[in-house]
């Protein structure tokens, strides 16, 4: 068959080739994501220099050599591990709890519970931060209202210190995780409950051996979701946390725009981005082991 | 039994009420800050007023963000929809593995965290010099959104019935004008909801364009950004408040053109 203009055209419009119209969002995500991506990966094997970014064209493992052996630069990466982790287990939680309240209820008061968690998916993370600033202050609301029930006699730390880094990110994560939950648990048959329940089993039983392993494929999306994200966590630390709660992202950012050290900084961004698709895979792996799926 | 079945329902009433309250009130917070009557940003506000809405558009540097903002995610709608239009259409005639190969590539940046795509970003389009940019920022933002408008174009294609293109081809429409007439008319919400959203996702976004963006391309997030870690003022207030403004505008758009529940599920 022979490739001429008019030929390709019959074929067009013959809709024989209109496979082809995923190209431009492959050719996209090729130029603007694999690329750059690979750029990235020749930045951190380059030499380090004092003076400006990199050393064009050189080879070199110097750049991974200095973050692996750099107590601050591990010592923030361990932290963000254990930041990613304590994140995702409160964000489970959380969204578990809200999810399930959203499935119960009814009418009104579900498109409530739902419309609550798409105006904070939907309000900007850095609004939402600032609010956290306001909310949570040693003078703010939350802290004024538990020192007048008298548990507490001075404020809680709860901005400024690993709290309210903890606070912050859940305010970015739990959104999503909850829609996560959700989107699962909406297609569980309420009745299943009823019937639990007439079958003698108590409500925390019912929902406990009943409902929740509906949920487990969305409760690892949602894990997927918290852990990642927290992993890359920037800013809620910065703002909501104090100098002690450095992250990678934290560490990424200064070593590229205070240190101009774009080799150490690509090593350590190629870290986190390892970190997140070992955390992808293995989650990939329980996934298929469980046999549940999601399209979300 | 009964006793502590009802201890267990106000602890979970108690429960999901806290997270409620917790989840809407930034926007609570912002609002009311963005009327205080003085310079300080004190929640709750004593006085109220508007000086805060006028002073904001007399600042060039808000205005700009504001314009910066705006054209950023219009462009960001516009080119991932167009993406993911196309994807989808194009997606239906793949075999299943190639389909899976592709809704793969575009979903992982999605799932790379925003530090390390703008890291990686700014060193790839420093090297050609195309840093600081408005539209390498709508590059970066349709990573993000991309990912979105395709899986909505492929759930609203998937419940289209193609029988009726079918039926407009037989009765002698070339396959241009079916699809114009017939699929178009039949799929709007899905798009209208798919712009909205990749809008919505650039709006807000600000890790990437933190790093992306020079002095004269911040958008509102970047430049709040700036604000909030120098001197507060109410205007960071302000400037959020129309961020939320603008955000649930876009989603009330999206929200009537596909339904609330299918918001939460397409994406």
């Amino acid at each position: 068959m022979s490739v001429t203009a008019a030929g390709l055209r019959d074929r067009l419009q013959n809709g024989e080739l209109r496979g082809l119209l995923v190209a431009p969002i492959v050719l996209f995500d090729l130029l603007v994501f694999v690329v750059p991506f690979g750029y990235l990966l020749r930045i951190s094997l380059t030499e380090r220099t004092q003076r400006g970014a990199f050393v064009e064209g050189s080879w070199s493992l110097e750049a991974f050599q200095y973050v692996l052996s750099t107590p601050t630069l591990i010592d923030s990466f361990l932290f963000t591990l254990w930041f990613a982790a304590g994140v995702t287990a409160l964000s489970l939680g959380i969204s578990l709890l809200y999810a399930y309240a959203i499935w119960r209820a009814a009418g009104g008061l579900r498109v409530a519970l739902l419309g609550g968690v798409l105006v904070s998916m939907l309000t900007a993370i850095v609004v939402k931060l600032f609010a956290v600033q306001q909310l949570f202050a040693p003078n703010g609301v939350i802290n004024q209202g538990v020192l007048a029930t008298g548990v507490i006699q001075e404020p809680l730390a709860l901005i400024n210190s690993a709290a309210g880094a903890v606070i912050g990110q859940l305010y970015i994560v739990v959104p999503y995780s909850v829609l996560a939950i959700y989107s699962v648990l909406s297609s569980v048959d309420e009745s299943l409950l009823d019937a639990a329940r007439d079958l003698g089993a108590g409500r925390l039983r019912a929902v406990v051996e009943v409902i929740i392993p509906h949920t487990i494929p969305g409760l690892i999306v949602a894990g997927v979701i918290s852990f990642t994200w927290s992993v890359g966590s920037f800013a809620a630390p910065l703002l909501a946390g104090s100098s002690a709660e450095r992250t990678t992202g934290i560490a990424i950012s200064d070593l590229l725009q205070q240190n101009f050290d774009w080799a150490a900084a690509a090593a350590m961004g190629l870290l986190v981005a390892t970190t997140v698709f070992v955390a992808l895979a293995v989650t990939y792996g329980l996934l298929s082991y469980t046999g549940g799926g999601t399209d979300g | 039994m009964g006793n502590t079945d009802r201890a267990l329902r106000w602890l979970f009433r108690a429960g999901y009420g806290t997270v409620f309250l917790l989840l809407v009130a930034p926007v609570v917070v912002v609002t009311a800050t963005s009327l205080s009557a003085t310079t300080a940003v004190t929640f709750p506000p004593t006085d109220l007023s508007f000086r805060w809405y006028t002073t904001l558009f007399t600042r060039r540097v808000w205005m700009q963000a504001v314009q910066n903002s705006l054209l950023t995610a219009g462009g960001t709608a516009v080119f991932s929809t167009g993406l993911g239009v196309a994807g989808a259409l194009g997606a239906r005639h793949l075999s299943d593995r190639s389909q899976i190969a592709v809704s793969g590539l575009v979903l992982v940046p999605l799932l790379v965290p925003g530090v390390v795509l703008g890291v990686s970003l700014l060193i790839f389009f420093s090297r050609f010099g195309l840093q600081q940019r408005l539209s390498t920022i709508v590059l970066a933002h349709a990573l993000w959104a991309t990912p979105l408008t395709f899986s909505v174009m492929r759930a609203t294609f998937s419940r289209f019935d193609w029988q009726l293109q079918e039926a407009a081809m037989d009765l002698g429409a070339s396959r241009l004008r079916a699809f114009r007439e017939v699929v178009v008319p039949n799929t709007v919400s899905g798009l209208v909801a798919a712009a909205a959203i990749a809008f919505v996702v650039s709006l807000q976004e600000f890790i990437m364009a933190l790093f992306l963006s020079g002095r004269e391309t911040r958008t509102i997030p970047v430049e709040s950004w700036f604000a909030l870690r120098g001197s507060l003022s109410p205007l960071v207030s302000v400037a959020s408040t129309l961020l939320v403004g603008a955000v649930v505008l876009t989603l009330i758009i999206a929200a009537t053109a596909i339904g609330l529940e299918r918001v939460a599920d397409d994406t």
